[in-house]
């Protein structure tokens, strides 16, 4: 009499390796695919609440007015205290554009051109976009510590109950001082950093200060410098609304506060780069 | 509504992810009284307080304050609610980029156009010698504080617009006893100078017992027991029993 019962299923052991290899590699695209449209949906997710955040603030522009003195506060904050960072950063960018264009350029390209390649560099790209980026360290993070902070400590709380609107003399403050601030100081980064060139090929490369001045007159368009101020406007919104956003979203506790400040440098300096390429591929 | 009722709690519900902290939340606390919200830590009280004055939409139930709800979803009624409101948080809260003397004048700024720096001046001087501090206090900044003159100055802060309905968050957790009281005689005396309602949520129960005119207690989302202090000491309810005598377990004898 045959048997009815079912056969053994096969051991793991008795399996051929390839499968085993297949069956692990599949299981572990899929837990891959996974996590990856978890953390998709979650970014969708969160770029959603910042265009909420964004247009709440926005709608609250025309109390700029009356509490003028809160924006001035913050424009020297994030302004005049960013300064010294600047000024230094711009003139070693400015200095490292020169060298490495003279290194670039050496045997076929003549020397009347290094000022046009500082120049054209620092306008179009490195003055916006590194301060940008150093200023995303600098103001975005300190943005995200406080308003962390003052969340934990229920501040937020507090200024509702009393109704004082946080987006009102927090939030609107912040971002118009930061959408102004930025242009000034990539004025002033650009022009340091083309000092900083000039010293360099003056100094160092033996270019005369008549030859670096045509290369920098050279091809300058002002087209350009609106282009950079334009980046440096939208850029200068996206730190601010980066450091906002994640502040107000901080976990509990010292953790959370240094996570929402890690959080809101690393989204800036991503959100930083795509916007500037999307700039510059619609404005070229 | 009730007329004697200034603000109802009506069935209302509150989770957060999948925390049930308020499962069925009925209470009334009438015109003029201190009503002492009692519990265990983190059973809800607090959630309770943020209810109250629109920090926390319900997930279900009603806040009515005053015969306006002010936790439906377009919560119209909220802000006006919220002027004739102070609260005392339980860390108090106050602003640590501004000295004291800012941190009571900025509402009040905002809020009444019509006074001048000086009478600003005024107004925290008087504030301040109503919570019985010196004047001089105003140029301190919150970080040369101790807890428990950081608790008068939110008060300060609270009763500076002279709000109807005073909601106090553990106003004597993390203080010594003394500095307890000293917080406890300040309610006692803000109700007498304020003629305000008060609200206060506690796990203290000699400071419940003193400033009470009723007491409520929270146990599993649900008020399970509201009475006068000499009620609640004579209930037989056994939960109460347990938290008042600082029971581990439920009808155990006291050590």
């Amino acid at each position: 009499m045959e048997s009815s019962r079912p056969p053994d299923p096969v051991p793991a052991s008795a399996q051929p390796i390839w499968a085993l290899i297949l069956d692990s590699v599949g299981s572990l695209f899929l837990r891959f695919i996974r996590i990856l449209w978890d953390s998709l949906s979650d970014q969708i997710a969160r770029i959603g609440e910042v265009i909420l955040l964004f247009l709440r603030i926005v709608k609250r522009a025309p109390w700029f007015f009356v509490n003028p003195s809160l924006t001035l506060e913050q424009l020297i904050r994030i302004g005049v205290s960013s300064l010294p960072l600047v000024m230094v950063i711009s003139f070693f960018i400015g200095a490292v554009s020169a060298v490495q264009a003279e290194y670039q350029f050496r045997g076929f390209v003549p020397s009347n051109y290094l000022g046009t390649a500082v120049c054209k560099l620092v306008v179009i790209e490195s003055g916006p976009v590194l301060t940008a980026l150093v200023l995303a360290g600098r103001v975005g993070s300190a943005i995200a510590a406080q308003i962390g902070t003052m969340k934990e400590k229920e501040e937020l709380d507090a200024m509702t109950v009393l109704d004082l609107d946080p987006l009102r003399y927090l939030a609107l403050p912040r971002l118009i001082s930061g959408i102004l601030a930025f242009p000034l100081l990539v004025i002033i980064s650009d022009f340091l950093s083309i000092v900083g060139g000039w010293i360099i090929t003056t100094l160092v490369l033996n270019v005369t200060t008549a030859t670096y001045v045509f290369g920098l007159r050279f091809l300058f368009q002002p087209y350009d410098v609106v282009i950079s101020m334009v980046k440096a406007m939208v850029f200068g919104g996206i730190v601010v609304l980066m450091g906002y956003y994640h502040g107000l979203s901080a976990g509990a506790g010292a953790k959370g506060v240094g996570q929402a400040s890690m959080r809101s440098v690393v989204s800036s300096c991503m959100l930083i780069l795509i916007v500037d390429f999307l700039i510059v591929y619609i404005a070229y | 509504m009730n007329g004697d009722h200034l603000i109802e709690l009506k069935h209302l519900q509150k989770s957060f992810g999948p925390q049930r902290v308020l499962r069925d939340v009925n209470l009334e606390i009438r015109r003029g009284e201190t009503m002492v919200i009692i519990g265990t830590s983190g059973g809800g009280k607090s959630v309770i307080l943020k209810h109250c004055i629109g920090l926390l939409q319900p997930d279900g139930g009603e806040v009515v304050v005053d015969g306006k709800v002010i936790s439906s979803k377009d919560h119209i009624d909220v802000k006006t609610i919220r002027k004739r409101m102070g609260m005392l948080f339980q860390g108090a809260a106050l602003f640590d980029s501004m000295n004291v003397g800012e941190n009571i004048k900025f509402a009040v700024r905002e809020h009444e156009k019509q006074h001048s720096e000086a009478d600003l001046d005024r107004i925290v001087a008087e504030t301040l010698h109503m919570i019985n501090l010196n004047p001089d206090f105003r140029f301190k900044m919150p970080s040369e504080l101790s807890g428990g003159m950081k608790k008068r100055l939110g008060l300060a802060r609270a009763i500076a617009l002279k709000p109807q309905i005073l909601l106090y968050d553990e106003p004597t957790t993390g203080l010594d006893p003394i500095t307890s009281d000293v917080i406890n005689d300040l309610i006692i005396d803000m109700q007498a100078k304020l003629g305000a309602t008060n609200i206060v949520v506690t796990h203290d129960m000699v400071s419940a017992y003193k400033i009470a005119d009723r007491i409520a207690m929270l146990l599993d989302g649900r008020i399970i027991f509201v009475g006068t202090p000499e009620e609640t000491r004579a209930t037989s309810n056994p939960y109460v029993q347990q938290f008042i005598l600082g029971q581990r377990k439920l009808g155990a004898e006291t050590d």
